[in-house]
Formats: structure tokens, sequence, C-alpha cells
């Protein structure tokens, strides 16, 4: 997807002068560590069988990011979908997660290809690679950017990470569907 | 001399770190992200409020413990960076001074306004904090318990630097020389946020 005809991100960053707390378009971020991210990500998985973890950490990362979505569509009147991935994928690369293409985007679905990887890259620096996905955080922020493109709830579609760097390949790879 | 907070909260809350073209910020020896706070206390809350209350404890020593390896690893980053070099190096003339300087880049850096209210050197550490992102899920006073789970993890991290020997980077040794409690929470109705450093194997 070209973004030569695609918006361009929008970051107002301001640290409040009370508080000390760092925020992105009035939004509080913090730096995090890749350290952090996969411990989170692991901590996930340790939880499988007591609370679905993997699944908490998918719908918290998506309803996260679904607010962000929402707002800077509304505020900057952003209604094209395509124009709306071009924001989302911007927003992942500031944010340090990657690189992400989204391609075939529609009601039903598309795909999205992640060349490089926050998450999966720093698992691997830290623990080195495994043979299953480990980005739930990117499936929850990709489940968030369908809800949003089209207005319809989070869940409403599946994301499935079908290919994985932390597992070889040279890109992740995730397909998305209507649930 | 002595380290001077608000110089240094000033100059390193202007250190920005930017992605490169693959989308990616390595600095301070890791990848670093910038996500929206929330992100991070939604998962932990969700967490808490769906275990069982007899796993309870486990879930929450796991959360505190993400941030105990990252504070560890990470912190090592900071205070051996050309940020820290810079600017807070020149205040440092022993290893209280890095345990005030890595508090002051902990506020500048928007984790939480705290400072280290009471210091045993190489035994315990109080450190007291009137805002922190954590206290940020719900309404203040609502939670019925402490929730600060990151900051109780790097301010055990922080000794594990300070006292726990010299850096290793596979945390074989050196982290988990100390344990951290939260005793108040802004989250709980609290003035303000209070975390008690001691020997883990006390």
């Amino acid at each position: 997807m070209t973004t030569q005809d695609r918006p361009e991100l929008v970051l107002e960053r301001a640290i409040q002068p009370d508080s000390k707390k760092h925020t992105v378009n009035d939004e509080v971020y913090v730096l995090h560590c890749h350290h952090y991210a996969t411990l989170y990500t692991q901590l996930a998985e340790d939880a499988r069988s007591i609370a679905d973890g993997p699944a908490i950490l998918v719908e918290a990362t998506a309803d996260t990011y679904r607010h962000i979505f929402d707002h800077y569509f509304a505020d900057h009147d952003i209604t094209d979908v395509g124009d709306r991935a071009a924001i989302v994928e911007q927003l992942f690369a500031a944010g340090g997660l990657g690189q992400l293409s989204f391609t075939g985007v529609t009601p039903e679905g598309g795909a999205v290809t992640m060349e490089h990887s926050h998450l999966d890259e720093g698992w691997i620096k830290k623990w080195g690679k495994r043979s299953e996905p480990v980005n739930y955080i990117t499936a929850g922020i990709i489940a968030g950017a369908f809800g949003s493109f089209y207005d319809v709830p989070n869940d409403s579609f599946v994301v499935e990470e079908v290919e994985s760097i932390v597992a070889g390949a040279e890109n992740s790879r995730f397909t998305v569907r209507k649930a | 001399m002595p380290i001077d907070r608000e110089e240094v909260i000033l100059h390193m809350s202007k250190v920005q770190v930017a992605a490169n073209r693959d989308g990616l910020i390595p600095a301070f020896g890791v990848f670093v992200n910038q996500m929206p706070a929330a992100f991070w206390n939604n998962f932990a809350s969700r967490l808490v409020s769906r275990v069982d209350p007899d796993v309870l404890p486990a879930a929450e020593f796991l959360l505190v413990n993400c941030a105990h390896e990252c504070g560890y690893h990470t912190g090592f980053g900071i205070i051996t960076s050309e940020e820290w070099n810079a600017i807070v190096a020149p205040y440092v003339a022993n290893v209280e001074d890095v345990l005030h300087g890595a508090f002051a880049v902990l506020t500048a850096w928007g984790w939480a306004d705290a400072e280290i209210a009471e210091l045993v050197p190489g035994e315990r550490m109080v450190v007291r904090t009137k805002a922190y992102y954590e206290a940020d899920e719900g309404e203040a006073g609502d939670s019925g318990r402490p929730s600060a789970y990151m900051l109780r993890g790097v301010c055990a991290a922080f000794m594990d630097l300070a006292y726990g020997g010299e850096y290793d980077p596979t945390g074989a040794s050196g982290l988990r020389t100390f344990q951290c409690e939260q005793t108040k929470g802004i989250e709980c109705g609290d003035e303000y946020g209070e975390f008690v450093v001691t020997r883990a194997e006390d």
C-alpha cells in the first residue's frame, strides 16, 4: 500500500506539568522495553489455563488501540479505510512496534504483513526462536484496527498469525476474517 | 555534589527516542516501545480480576517479575547510556547518587513522580510517589488492593543494580537480590504510593 496519497500521522507530544506524565495526542504513553513486552506475553501464556491469558492480552490491546484509532480518525476526519490503515501503520511504527502493511482490506477481512516486529525480534533477542506465534499484542492491534475501520465491535473479526518472524519467517503474516 | 533532581528531570525529559526506518527503537541496549499506559494497565487489571483468588498472588508475583527483570536490564542500559553520562553522571559520587539519579530519570520519563524517602545502603529503601500511571486504572481509591506492579518491580531492580553485585546480563545473579512490597497506593485511596524494598532473604 503506497503512502504517497495517504495522510501523514500527526503526533502532538506533551508532558503534564504536575504529574510529569508524557502524553501523545492527549493520551498518556509510556516507554518500556522488549523485556517487559515479552515477559508480559510470556505471563499471558503462563496464565492460559487459569484465565485464558492470551485472549486477555489480545482483548486488552484491541480495546486500548481501538480507543486511540477512533479518536484519531474522528479528530482528523479520516473516513477512507485506506487512509485509516495508513494511519495505523504509521502509529504502529512510531511506537517502535515494527512495520505493518495492510492489504486487501474489506468489510470481510484482509491480510497484514509485518516486516519488522518489536515483539518477535525482542523475543529472539531474549530467548531465541520458537515454533509458535507469540505476537498477541499485534493481533490485538489489528483486531482493534479492523473494528475501527468499519465501526464494529473488536471481536467482529478473527485475527490469526499464520507466519511468524519468531519462528524464522522473513515476515510475520496475519489473516483477518469476519467472525 | 548531590543529585540536582530538578535539573536531571528537566534535561532527561527532553530526551526523545524515535523509531528507525524499520519501525523499531533500539536504545539503551534494548528495543524500546512507546505504548499507551492504558494497555499495560488494562491487561494487568483484567488478569487479576479474572483469576481465581487462590492463584491471584501468583499472578501478581508474575506481573511484578516482568518489571523486575525489565528494570534490571533496561535500568543498567540507562545508567550506562550516553544520556546518563551527559546529564546525570556529573552529579554522581557514589552508589546512592546513582539511585537518586535513577529515580529522577523514572520521573523525567513519565513512569512515576517518585523519590527515595529513606535509604539504608545495601539493606532497605522506601520510595514514595505522588503520581504514577499505574494508579490511573479506574478511579483513585477504587482498587481494593495495591496494584502498582511495575513500580514494585522497578524499585527492587534498582536496588539490585546498586547493591546486588556486578551487572549480570543473564540475570542469573544480582537480579532478585531485593524484593519490594507496596504499602500505600493512590489506587487504594492513599495520598501517595509507597514502596518498601528489602533483601529477598529477609
